[in-house]
């Protein structure tokens, strides 16, 4: 296969994943999110109620905890786009993919060797 | 497993973030000798490709989920633990400075979890098991699971080092939750590997072991 077609229909795989992710992501919390809530009685380890109430403080409670307190607005915060719903998260997953293709395109262009 | 700035004290994150741009800096210095033109296109379409693959969190038992890391296919794939690293942390960065996910103070963690030791438990896992047992998709298949395990139990250890995880506590949790979710790992960077290796057998830097 050519370097040409590889990378197009590489492009379009991943485009297609950006575009149906929105759709069929789970929005359970991932197992990083999961111990931290089970560890702070937010959540059962092995049950899937999430105390919502309980999350909020557990958050608060790390936050006192390590004393960092940093915080930072996104501009797509979560890849959504505030107010504007799944048409949001599918452009911000999608410009996110479009963006990594750039940036690493042109990350690797400075970085490799230039022999050819 | 993108750890929020929240979670692990500002000096302790500094200590990460030194530890990664050592092994950034060495990325860079793969790119410069390994790294040729030809290479440079398909380097762009794996990183969009696993930035496109991490959006999608698959649920596993216990109201949880799980999503590809992705470090240990650009390893195998490019021939380089260094790949992992270099394609993990620009994927990182994106995440945290567009989107928020994962924090900035604590970037410096994700990409030693994530980038660093997914790229050298998933490269060295993968030539190893190969060279055993032969079979390269199963080989791919141990050695995802294998990196996205061990990246969950030293994020455990640095959160329990931090103070918001207790240790024992901490690695039953991670280690069960990402044990499945490494299946997750394993199981898309052996189609992915196959897929690849299918189309562009001259990608892989050990193209004769792959088809063995």
């Amino acid at each position: 296969m050519e370097t040409k077609q590889f990378v197009i229909i590489g492009v379009a795989i991943a485009l297609v994943i950006a575009v149906a992710a929105p759709f069929l992501a789970s929005g359970n919390p991932d197992g990083l999110e999961s111990a931290f809530f089970s560890i702070y009685e937010a959540k059962p380890f092995m049950g899937s109620e999430l105390d919502e109430e309980a999350a909020g403080a557990a958050e608060e409670q790390a936050i006192a905890m390590t004393g960092n307190d940093f915080s930072y607005e996104a501009f797509m915060p979560d890849y959504s786009i505030p107010g504007l719903d799944k048409t949001g998260e599918v452009f911000a997953v999608v410009i996110g993919t479009l963006l990594m293709l750039i940036l690493v395109f042109a990350v690797a262009k400075v970085s490799a060797r230039p022999d050819n | 497993m993108h750890i929020p700035d929240a979670f692990i004290p500002m000096g302790q994150a500094l200590v990460y973030w030194v530890i990664a741009l050592i092994f950034i800096a060495l990325a860079l210095r793969w790119a410069r000798r390994s790294m040729g033109e030809e290479k440079i296109p398909l380097v762009a379409v794996l990183a969009a490709g696993i930035f496109a693959i991490q959006a999608l969190n698959i649920p596993i038992p216990w109201g949880t989920s799980g999503h590809m890391v992705g470090a240990a296919l650009a390893a195998i794939v490019l021939g380089s633990p260094f790949a992992g690293v270099f394609v993990l942390t620009l994927v990182l960065l994106v995440q945290g400075v567009i989107f928020g996910d994962g924090g900035i103070t604590v970037m410096g963690a994700n990409i030693v979890n994530m980038g660093v030791v997914g790229g050298f438990v998933g490269y060295y896992g993968y030539t190893g098991i190969k060279g055993v047992i032969g079979n390269a998709y199963a080989a791919a298949f141990i050695a995802g699971w294998a990196s996205l395990f061990i990246s969950a139990i030293l994020c455990a250890v640095e959160l329990a080092i931090a103070g918001t995880f207790p240790l024992s506590l901490g690695l039953t949790f991670m280690g069960t939750y990402h044990a499945v979710i490494g299946l997750i790992e394993g199981g898309i960077t052996a189609v992915a590997l196959y897929l690849i290796a299918s189309a562009r057998p001259d990608i892989l830097e050990h193209p004769r072991g792959v088809s063995a």
